[in-house]
């Protein structure tokens, strides 16, 4: 299956698709002491830090390119090192540390994510400074049947949304077809062959907030032009994209999966301190995964603001359709908020699982993804009837 | 053709549900009940989303002055004394109660209430729009209607959840019928396990684990009502030809893992003026009639009307 489907975490991606804002440096801070490997959650963190122009940002974003690199994302952790360094210019050093790790890290096999590994030093320097971020909130278009192609767009982050024009007959008016997903990684703008001015054969809008790297076709030209090596991956750059428009897309579904269950639970949580008696609370899961869980309390919750849990220990008792089942998962609440509803508060808290013995997790896997085989049969089916070529 | 038998009789009941938000479950419970009416059957929409009730905005009301609250708080002692009409003739609503947090987890008792008088209504049908996902509530009002829908689009999380929904609804049939035997509960709890010793792995398995037990009597009523259990399947929102395909994926998985037969009953194609009428908050009553996504639902009204499912 897609590792990227099966980011399980809903808590932290709901944080990371903005869904969820947290505008506290220390309640984020306490997140990422639950999830210190999120690479996403530290850029989204790092983004924070810019924002109320914390002097730890650069660190931030160096942090998060670092985990990138291991991650062998290579495109986002060129997009945080292009933010840490537009804050503190950085030294010699630190330059050539960073193109060092970045030359051995080992790519995801994307194209986008290919290319920057291979250039040398001095033609990713130029390369970066030539870059420009661009960020946009979903049903944003970003480009326009008929535009003149004149950007490389490599997408950073989100999901964006293609559609294709043809004219039937050369007088007609062009009509939209095929939409399809560009997804996290992909790469879009027609600009290769440098000489040839092309005109967009399609519309693109994204469809979650998206973050994207550009370069001018100017630009690339150029450097293409003085650097021989940067050239001749561009165009393995473009002649794979040209294979991948010919086939399946690079990136087919979407990013997470998410699992919508809301499940009655009961939770027990105990003070941070083991002070006093543990609180006894009973809610309903907005979505659940393997790894933790959204819960909306119920309303006897009147403890006053749910943040103040943040960090308490959490005995959680699950109830699967099958009554008699009842899962039991020890974890901490990592975060905790309250949300309007329809006009009404509601606290919500995200919990992190921490242990649930194998039966429980068998279960609770079968309850979210249901069993290997019907997953297996399923994505095949979807690759077979949907996304094949006819 | 209307109903004209004035002998009182229970009514079919319809329910849409479909495990993912956003399916478009609620658009297609409003103009399929609102084409159930339009060929003269008396016809009630109800939204038992009970967390997140909002069946009434896209009729076009702000603020219905009944909801299910007043039935379940016993402000009113029958349900069709909280029907609303609407701007359509032989189609009333039952508006839920979103603003009622408790009501999103009712008591056993106020559920079965509910259950027992909505079978009452006088009225020829009844169509429930589900909430999301397969919380006991959502799949118990699935399990009483004589009809069952489940409405995807064609993406695979969606496809992901409608199966997974059909999945739970099964398991959920069979706890339900095994009440009354130890037995069986504990082996249907043992095949939940997806790694269990038995090596039981799909709901197909499992029956025909529980054929070869001694319970006979019990086991011939699980295999009847399983047998018997039949889903619809709606692909919501189909922008390309082959996203049609997605209502065959559950039915190809659905029969080979949990046993159950389902029939497609049509696709939806994507509909930018419904959108518009729902961001504009324009009833659905006046949906133009060339809307592609209305005549496809007409056609799936018809075929509801000529068999249950």
């Amino acid at each position: 299956m897609d590792e990227r489907i099966n980011r399980q975490n809903s808590v932290v991606n709901r944080i990371i698709d903005g869904t969820i804002t947290i505008d506290s440096i220390d309640e984020f801070k306490n997140l990422l002491e639950a999830f210190p490997n999120n690479s996403r959650l530290h850029r989204v963190f790092a983004d924070l830090l810019k924002k109320k122009k914390a002097m730890n940002a650069p660190a931030a974003y160096h942090k998060a390119a670092d985990l990138f690199l291991k991650e062998g994302l290579p495109l986002q952790a060129i997009t945080s090192k292009i933010l840490e360094w537009r804050i503190d210019k950085p030294s010699d050093e630190e330059k050539m540390i960073f193109f060092s790790v970045l030359g051995a890290c080992n790519p995801q096999s994307i194209p986008s994510q290919e290319f920057f590994p291979k250039l040398e030093s001095a033609e990713l320097l130029d390369l970066m400074a030539r870059m420009e971020l661009y960020s946009c909130a979903p049903n944003t278009r970003v480009i326009e049947f008929g535009d003149e192609e004149t950007i490389l767009f490599f997408i950073v982050s989100g999901v964006l949304e293609k559609s294709l024009f043809h004219r039937p007959a050369l007088q007609s008016q062009a009509q939209k077809t095929s939409p399809e997903n560009l997804m996290e990684s992909d790469i879009f703008g027609d600009i290769y062959p440098f000489e040839t001015v092309l005109l967009s054969e399609a519309e693109i809008s994204s469809l979650s907030p998206v973050e994207l790297l550009t370069i001018s076709r100017a630009d690339l030209f150029a450097l293409c032009s003085r650097c021989p090596n940067l050239g001749k991956w561009v165009q393995v750059l473009f002649s794979s994209r040209m294979k991948t428009k010919q086939g399946t897309p690079l990136k087919t579904i979407r990013k997470t999966a998410r699992h919508p269950l809301p499940t009655q639970v009961s939770l027990k949580i105990f003070q941070k301190d083991g002070s006093r008696q543990p609180l006894t609370l009973n809610g309903f899961t907005e979505d659940v995964s393997l790894g933790g869980a959204c819960v909306v309390l119920g309303l006897n919750y009147q403890t006053g603001d749910p943040a103040l849990l943040t960090g308490a220990p959490v005995k959680i008792q699950m109830g699967l359709p099958i009554e008699s089942i009842k899962l039991n998962i020890l974890g901490d609440i990592v975060w905790g908020k309250e949300i309007l509803s329809e006009g009404r508060k509601m606290s919500v808290v995200g919990i992190k699982f921490k242990e649930i013995n194998p039966i429980d997790r068998g279960l609770l896997e079968e309850y979210c993804l249901g069993s290997e085989a019907e997953q297996n049969l399923i994505w095949s089916l979807w690759s077979t009837l949907i996304k094949s070529e006819a | 053709m209307a109903n004209s038998d004035k002998t009182k009789k229970s009514p079919n009941i319809i329910a849409v549900g479909g495990g993912k938000g956003g399916s478009g479950k609620s658009i297609f419970s409003a103009l399929l009940a609102f084409w159930m009416a339009r060929r003269g059957y008396r016809t009630i929409l109800v939204d038992v989303d009970l967390g997140g009730a909002n069946i009434h905005t896209l009729l076009g009301l702000k603020n219905p002055d009944r909801t299910l609250n007043d039935f379940i708080t016993k402000r009113h002692e029958v349900l069709d004394d909280i029907c609303i009409e609407t701007a359509e003739k032989n189609l009333r609503l039952i508006c839920g109660a979103s603003d009622i947090l408790s009501l999103a987890n009712p008591f056993f008792s106020q559920k079965m209430k509910l259950m027992t008088h909505l079978e009452r209504l006088d009225t020829d049908y009844i169509v429930l729009d589900l909430g999301a996902g397969t919380s006991f509530n959502t799949l118990d009002f699935l399990l009483i209607a004589h009809q069952k829908i489940i409405v995807l689009t064609p993406e695979p999380t969606s496809i992901q959840n409608a199966y997974i929904f059909a999945r739970n609804a099964v398991y959920r049939k069979l706890s339900r019928i095994s009440n009354n035997s130890p037995t069986l509960q504990h082996l249907i709890k043992i095949a939940m396990d997806p790694k269990n010793i038995l090596k039981i792995r799909t709901i197909k398995e499992l029956l025909q684990f529980i054929e070869e037990s001694d319970e006979k009597e019990i086991t011939e009523l699980i295999i009847k009502e399983i047998g018997n259990m039949k889903f619809g399947i709606v692909t919501n929102m189909v922008r390309t030809p082959k996203e049609k395909n997605a209502g065959s994926i559950i039915k190809i998985v659905a029969n080979k893992y949990l046993n159950v037969q389902s029939e497609e009953l049509g696709h939806v194609p994507y509909d930018s003026h419904i959108q518009t009428m729902v961001s504009d908050m324009i009833p659905l009553t006046e949906i133009n009639p060339s809307s592609p996504a209305f005549g496809n639902i007409y056609e799936i009204a018809c075929l509801l009307l000529g068999s249950r499912i």
